[in-house]
Parts: structure tokens; sequence; C-alpha cells
């Protein structure tokens, strides 16, 4: 499975700002390893959110608005009258032409110094995208502590609920949850195999009410040593209506119900 | 083709917005008054939908022409068309004013003042359409979608929602809510495109 095909589902919700936060420490760390195509969509998907802003009825500002805004503007800009107010009169004054001769003067030398600046600038930008990506990866090793955090807190609170899953295929390893009933679930997993091109995990709460549908919780999957820990900070139901745990293999994204045979289940006590 | 560089030949709405934002840098009030009448009634309309106060609306939008006033170099007509920036810059600062007042909790992190950079280069289709017949477009796309697909999108736009939190609003799964999101914004790209 590509890292990028997974970051491409997720770019629609990361230009709304609708990602959890999980997601969004995923998506930003990828944005700065410097993956061009997701960098060009996710611009592009930028462009077609800030449309929707056309969905919002018209409607007029006030005049009384216009009017305070200009009186700030022009006392900033140091005139309260019209830009159209400018020199009016026939004659121009020797001093003028002096003074355009020195503009021309300074206008050549202002061309050389701006190449000179120009480079100067070309060398700034590339050492501010360097600080930006420095920092891009800082804020994502943050959100990954914060998350971490969370998650032991949940494994290790006396309010949470152990809730053991068992594979179905004895060659699989046994998984473990933790139910807490305010800060969410986390699922965790070790000596897992890997998974089948463009497949992720998925996690499933089965509901107690009689023919109540599977609700998707989440989708995960192991890392590179078979290792992975999953958290849902908002599971979409309470554990007092839910029946059990279930995990299933989906294609990447997701799916709204489950598309195959729970490969691990466990009850929720 | 979805992005094209920017040319000599793009649309003159979108040229004049760029001159009049240059002429900003050097304290031209004319140029401010011109770009107040071509874009106050979109910028209000927006974030008066977000914040449902007429006064609050006000403020913010106040604030939000003052910025442009006083830090209009922070738009760089190289990296994207004005008016999505602009509409950016609008939506974050009525979203953080929600979270301020309390109207709202979200977590929303670090997007107030550093603006995302918008399609480096405008989409043919934006300049295919004048703002009238694509503001139009969009409004017929979003009421052909389903009710609660257009309502996810418009939660998590006006409203600043995660995914999570529409799915909770709406008691639907998570899953589809990403679904009905994404796939919406994809038919709105198609919409647009299939106009230019």
């Amino acid at each position: 499975m590509s890292n990028h095909d997974q970051f491409r589902e997720l770019i629609q919700g990361y230009a709304l700002g609708a990602l959890d936060a999980q997601e969004r420490a995923a998506m930003e760390s990828h944005l700065a390893s410097g993956c061009d195509e997701c960098s060009k969509a996710l611009e592009e998907a930028r462009w077609l959110v800030s449309q929707l802003a056309y969905l919002a009825p018209g409607a007029e500002p006030s005049e009384m608005l216009k009017g305070r805004l200009l009186q700030t503007v022009r006392a900033e800009a140091g005139t309260s009258a019209t830009p159209q107010a400018t020199v009016r009169g026939a004659a121009v004054p020797w001093w003028m032409w002096a003074g355009v001769a020195a503009l021309l003067v300074f206008s050549m030398y202002s061309t050389w110094n701006a190449r000179k600046l120009q480079n100067e600038i070309t060398a700034l930008r590339e050492q501010a995208k360097r600080q930006t990506q420095e920092r891009a990866k800082l804020e994502q090793e943050m959100a990954a502590a914060k998350i971490q955090a969370h998650e032991a807190m949940i494994w290790s609170d006396p309010k949470s609920v152990k809730i053991t899953m068992p594979a179905k295929d004895p060659n699989m390893p046994q998984l473990e949850a933790m139910w807490h009933p305010e800060m969410g679930i986390v699922v965790r997993g070790w000596k897992m195999p890997s998974l089948r091109e463009k497949r992720v995990l998925q996690l499933w709460l089965i509901p107690k009410k009689p023919g109540g549908k599977p609700m998707p919780a989440m989708t995960f999957w192991p890392d590179a040593d078979g290792k992975f820990s999953a958290m849902v900070e908002n599971p979409p139901d309470v554990m007092s209506d839910t029946q059990a745990l279930a995990i299933t293999e989906e294609p990447v994204g997701g799916s709204a119900q489950p598309t195959s045979t729970p490969m691990w289940v466990g009850g929720v006590s | 083709m979805f992005l094209a560089a920017f040319s000599p030949k793009e649309s003159d709405e979108v040229s004049r917005d760029a001159t009049l934002v240059h002429k900003l840098l050097r304290r031209d009030v004319s140029a401010f008054e011109e770009i107040y009448e071509r874009h106050s009634r979109i910028v209000y309309s927006l974030v008066l939908r977000i914040l449902r106060q007429g006064s609050t609306a006000e403020e913010v939008v106040q604030d939000v022409f003052l910025q442009l006033w006083r830090n209009s170099g922070q738009y760089d007509a190289h990296r994207g068309p004005f008016v999505p920036w602009l509409l950016t810059l609008a939506r974050n600062r009525a979203l953080d004013q929600l979270r301020l007042k309390g109207e709202r909790q979200r977590r929303r992190e670090d997007q107030t003042e550093e603006l995302p950079q918008i399609a480096a280069a405008a989409p043919e289709y934006e300049r295919a359409l004048d703002e009238k017949r694509r503001a139009e477009r969009v409004r017929s796309l979003m009421s052909s979608l389903p009710a609660a697909q257009k309502k996810a999108i418009e939660l998590a736009y006006f409203e600043g929602l995660s995914h999570s939190e529409i799915a909770a609003a709406l008691n639907e799964p998570l899953g589809t809510v990403k679904s009905w999101i994404r796939n919406g914004l994809l038919r709105l790209k198609e919409s647009l495109q299939a106009t230019s």
C-alpha cells in the first residue's frame, strides 16, 4: 500500500480543516516530506474550498462600516484628501526638474540594487522554506507526542475497560483494546502481518441493538515492524450500547459498511 | 488541465485585483476603496453566515480589510488569485471569532495569521467563469446534493467542525461523512470544469 494513496484520500478534508488530530499530523508530516503531487492537489482543494463562500446568502455591510474603514485608512495614509486632489497649476518650478533628474539617477541605481536584492530574496526564501519544513516536522512530532500521551492515559486509567480481541485465524496475533468512557478507545497489536496493496484495517463498533449496523470508527495499518497503536478520540457510540469491537480489512479510505469477514472480534463487557 | 500558470491572458478581474493590491503597498487609499467596493459584499456574506450576528460580522470584516491595508505584502500574486486568498483570510478570522466567543469549541491550531497557499496557478475554469456565474454554479451543484451531504459540507466549512464532530452531529458513520465531503468537493470541481 502506498502512503501517497492514503494521503490523497485525506486532502479534501485537510483543506477544509476537518481532519482529526492524528490524521492532520500524518498529513502534515507527509506534506513536509516534500510530496509535490499532494502539495499541488492541496492547493487545488483549497481553491475549491474557498468557492464554498458563495453558498452564503448575499448580504450587504452597512455604509457606516465603509465610513469607519475609510476614516482609519485615510488617517493612516497621512491624508484625508482624495488622491485626485493633487498638484495643480501650469508652471513647473526648476527644483522639480532637478528632482526628476535625481529620480532618474536613483532609478538606475535602484535597478542595479533590485537585482542584487532579488538574489538575496531568493536565498532568504530558500532558507524560509527549509525553516517551514523544519517547523512542520517539529509540530508533527509534538502532535504525535500528544497522541501518545493521550493513548497512555487511556491505557493506564482505572476507568478504562480492557477488551481482548482474539483473531479468527489461529496464526494471527491477539489484539488488545482499552475503552475509556470519556477519553476514547485505544487498540494495539504486535507481530502483525503486512497488509495487501491498497488495503487498511478498519475498526467497527457492533451495536447491541438488534439489527443495528456496524459503525465505522477509524482506519489504520501496522508499521514495518508489525506494530500499531490506534486511538479513537470520539467513538461513534457509547460503551453501554456496544456489544463488541471488530476489525476487518478494507480498501484504502475505509468503507461505510464492512466488506469482509471480521479478522478480530472482542466482546465489550 | 486543472492548473495553468498565470499568464498575461488571465482575466481582467484577476489582473485588476492584483494591480489594486499592489497599489496598497504605496498606501493608495483609492485602490483600497475600490477593493472594498468590489469584494466587501461576498466577504461580509461569508462572515455573517459563520457568525450569524451583524455587529460581530462587521467587526470581523473591518479587521479583515484593515489587515489587508496594513499588511498587503502578505498577499503574493504569484502564489494565487486574490479573491480566494481574501475569502480564506475572512473565514479563518470568523472561525477564530466563533471560537473566542465560546459559541463553538473547536481545535483549530496555528491557522490564524499564516495563510495557506491557494492554487499557485488559477484553475482554468476560474478564468472561464466570472464571479457571478461561478457562484451560481456552486449553489446549483450544492443544491443537487442529498440534504445530509450538503449539511456535512456546510458544517465543515461554515462551522469549522471536524469529520468526527460532523459524524456525531448528524448521527452518521464517520466513514460516510468523510466520503460525502470528499465526493462533494470532487463533484464541485467537475461542475466548475464542465462549464469552462
